[in-house]
């Protein structure tokens, strides 16, 4: 049935161990990564403009890109293209937006009768670092809120832990990516981790119901479980992708990290529910019920 | 079946039917579900819908702001008796100590009795350090250290603030301005202010401005050298007139003083020599609309000044008898009289200033945050984010039908996902919620839940073969939920954090979010089971 169908993985060839293995190696890779980044530069990932401070301006200009940098005092940290043309958005570490707007409307050839500042958006540092905490805050509330679900959900220690290991490694996963790909850390990607919690569960809660609350043979209630999850994760996986790249391409930062983020963030759900949740179910089902 | 029955075993679709059509009044009626409540009837008519949108989709500037001062809390002025009468007279020492001893200006030292009976001291300028602050304070016989004072002003100063400068971007004609207060986890506290339609640099202006007017009496003392005295300040005006032209680059602003401060300014106009040989003795004023200071002999000026700047200089005239009334002692029983302006623009920031009066302390523009955006370049997001939403839906319709293609199972999956977003999008437009970028990924997320969780309750459903009683459905339905309700249930607690905690735009990703996981569980994805179950058990 379908166009594309979930397969069924021969999951009496590998071990328990094998199994995590592979997950366990990932998130030891991205720890490592957030840690290494975090001696090296002082954050783990790096902190955007809403974190940081530091001031964003779209600028509607017939100013060629390599030159827009020069019509600042300060050196733009960086210009990039909109999908619109003429439009760029430029970033700069000063919070000085008056300044600045004043700058591009002065030495940016109009394009038009558009006006050569098309949005400003400043964060001083201190207000940055404020939102630094409150981030911080809502991830530790968010993650711990959901852990307790789990706990009620299941009332057995093992499966919950299996969740919320897994719902931790789908964390760390996407702010590895984050500092390897140098997507700095927004409001956005904030909204993505924290979609990311409620969203990457789904799966593994799916699992664990399949498994632990209905009667049958283990492999079997694996599989349709896997079915249906896999459908729902790899449809919003597809979504999230859709709406990163075309969030990207138009110039919306926002929708773009959020898209991104969760993209990532699920395809290391895939891995994690259904190796590394998988594994500790397993071993939970067959060995650690008897002692 | 009859027709009760008919009811009975459909009720689930009957519910999302009415809720659907409830939306689509909501959102495409003129008016809507509640009739209009005004503030917000010139942006209705704009758009097909009835839909708000906020800042970032309709162009517009927020600024958020730090007041800038320090304050130091239940100081022992020995001025509030224990049965809770004040001795003004004692904090007016203490303000002039302070004021005197740190050379600021009368505005910018505040000692005030709150509504708990303590007595709190405020400074509104940051180049006052703590230890100075707390010295002046010594000096005042206040025994007060640097420990007691902390960085920040009074709830009762940022509520004070905060209706002045929505008085101000009210009077500047923006309709939807609104000025609020946010506060931080760490327990700071902001000024936010959001206008449409208005650019970075004007809000800024309109904000930077403390707007504080005084009437100067300009006069020859004894001596015959000229002197300046404060004699009226905005404060002692209680009522403001819209402008008035009285002849080219002469604008006046009818006031009414205050019954207390009326007898003094009439005595001093009086002492002075206003009403008698002062009479139309200015002329100070130069033909460009400016003041000139530079002149012989003896003048009688009355100066309008706005934040230290003399914005007008007129004499004292008798065309009113006003000069007349003052001398003989009547000026007191109607105490109207006119400021004076010289351009249309001026009258009228003077009018706002009176009317809203002066902003208690200044805010810190170097902690702001700002966020402003073109009109075109809004509604180019506008458009882009419908397209970016219509892309999504595509393309979750194109994987939801790719892995069943049976359209029976497919085409309601996707049309009750829609569903979600249009009883959503009505939501939002009855309850006049602006819509920003955030809400928009809020929308996209709420399909992507839903359709996972009619994936879940599809994949249920057909378990094991054709479904073939009601009975075999509803237990299988009911199966499906469990899991349903738990992963909804962690998706809201994941976002409430958002929906709570004040993190910039993010508030309306998270509560958009929430509200379709809701609407999700109680009305759509039971009617989604109801459909599937007539389509599947039927044959």
């Amino acid at each position: 049935m379908g166009y594309f169908d979930v397969p069924e993985i021969d999951y009496t060839r590998y071990s328990n161990r094998q199994l995590a293995a592979v997950p366990l190696a990932v998130l030891a890779v991205a720890l490592l990564v957030l840690s290494g980044a975090f001696l090296a530069y002082g954050t783990p990932v790096p902190l955007g403009m809403d974190f940081a401070g530091g001031t964003e301006l779209t600028v509607q200009t017939t100013t060629a890109e390599g030159n827009i940098g020069a019509a600042f005092d300060e050196q733009p940290e960086s210009v990039t293209g909109t999908g619109t043309e003429n439009q760029y958005i430029v970033q700069f570490s000063s919070t000085d937006s008056q300044a600045l707007s004043d700058q591009a409307e002065g030495n940016l050839e109009q394009d038009g009768s558009a006006e050569v500042v098309q949005s400003v958006s400043s964060t001083s540092a201190s207000f940055g670092q404020n939102s630094q905490q409150t981030a911080m805050l809502g991830l530790v509330i968010a993650f711990v809120g959901m852990s307790a679900i789990a706990f009620l959900l299941f009332r057995t220690f093992v499966p919950s832990i299996a969740i919320v290991i897994s719902a931790f490694s789908d964390l760390v996963i996407p702010l590895a990516f984050m500092r390897l790909a140098g997507i700095p850390l927004s409001l956005g990607t904030v909204a993505g981790l924290l979609m990311l919690i409620g969203y990457s569960v789904d799966s593994d809660i799916l699992l664990n119901n399949h498994v632990l609350r209905r009667s049958g043979d283990f492999y079997e209630s694996t599989h349709r479980a896997m079915r249906t999850g896999v459908t729902m994760t790899v449809t919003s996986m597809v979504a999230m992708l859709v709406m990163g790249v075309s969030a990207y391409v138009f110039g919306i930062s926002l929708l773009a990290s959020i898209g991104i983020i969760l993209f990532v963030g699920l395809a290391a759900d895939l891995l994690n529910t259904y190796m590394l949740n998988l594994s500790l179910l397993r071993w939970y089902k067959f060995e650690g019920v008897r002692s | 079946m009859s027709p009760i029955g008919a009811i009975k075993g459909n009720w689930r679709v009957l519910l999302l039917g009415a809720f659907l059509v409830f939306a689509v009044v909501a959102l495409f009626i003129p008016g809507g579900i509640v009739a209009d409540d005004g503030l917000a009837s010139d942006s209705v008519d704009s758009g097909p819908t009835n839909l708000e949108f906020g800042l970032g989709l309709e162009g517009g500037t927020r600024i958020r702001v730090p007041v800038a001062g320090m304050t130091a809390e239940d100081i022992d002025t020995g001025a509030v008796s224990d049965d809770g009468t004040v001795d003004q007279e004692r904090l007016d020492g203490v303000e002039s100590t302070l004021q005197s001893e740190l050379d600021l200006d009368q505005a910018d030292v505040s000692v005030d009795v709150q509504d708990d009976g303590t007595v709190t001291a405020e400074v509104f300028n940051d180049n006052v350090s703590q230890s100075e602050f707390a010295a002046a304070l010594q000096t005042a016989d206040v025994d007060a250290t640097e420990d007691d004072i902390r960085d920040g002003v009074t709830q009762s100063t940022r509520d004070n603030m905060i209706r002045t400068i929505q008085t101000k971007i009210n009077a500047a004609g923006l309709s939807g301005g609104t000025a609020y207060e946010s506060t931080t986890v760490s327990g700071d506290h902001y000024i936010v202010v959001e206008v449409p339609n208005m650019d970075a640099d004007e809000l800024r202006t309109i904000l930077s401005e403390r707007g504080q007017v005084e009437v100067v009496a300009y006069y020859p003392n004894e001596n015959g050298t000229q002197t300046n005295e404060t004699v009226l300040r905005g404060d002692d005006i209680v009522d403001v007139d819209p402008p008035e032209q009285q002849g080219e680059e002469s604008y006046a602003v009818p006031v009414l003083v205050s019954d207390e401060a009326a007898p003094g300014f009439q005595q001093q106009m009086n002492d002075l020599g206003f009403t008698s040989e002062g009479i139309g003795d200015c002329g100070l004023r130069t033909g460009d609309g400016g003041v000139d200071f530079d002149h012989d002999g003896q003048r009688y000026c009355l100066l309008t000044v706005v934040d230290g700047e003399v914005v007008d200089a007129h004499s004292m005239g008798n065309s009113h008898g006003l000069a007349s009334s003052m001398r003989e002692g009547s000026w007191e029983n109607d105490p109207t009289f006119q400021m004076g302006a010289p351009s249309q623009q001026q009258a009228q920031s003077l009018s706002v200033n009176l009317r809203a009066g002066s902003l208690r302390a200044p805010l810190d523009f170097s902690e702001e945050q700002v966020y402003s955006i073109e009109p075109g370049h809004a509604d180019q997001f506008k458009q882009y984010s419908l397209l970016i939403g219509l892309l999504s839906v595509l393309t979750v319709s194109g994987v939801v039908y790719a892995r069943y293609t049976d359209t029976r199972v497919a085409l309601p999956m996707i049309v009750t996902a829609i569903a979600e977003v249009v009883i959503l999008l009505g939501f939002a437009a009855l309850i006049r919620m602006p819509l920003d970028l955030s809400h928009v990924a809020g929308f996209i997320a709420v399909v992507g839940t839903g359709v996972d969780d009619l994936v879940i309750i599809a994949d249920e459903v057909m378990d094991e073969g054709d479904v073939s009683s009601e009975r075999v459905f509803q237990s299988r339905f009911r199966k499906a939920f469990w899991v349903i309700g738990a992963a909804a249930a962690t998706t809201v607690v994941a976002l409430s954090p958002l929906a709570v905690l004040s993190l910039g735009d993010l508030r309306g990703f998270a509560i958009i979010t929430i509200l379709g996981v809701f609407i999700g569980v109680l009305i759509t994805r039971p009617a989604y089971g109801d459909i599937l179950r007539r389509l599947l058990t039927d044959h």
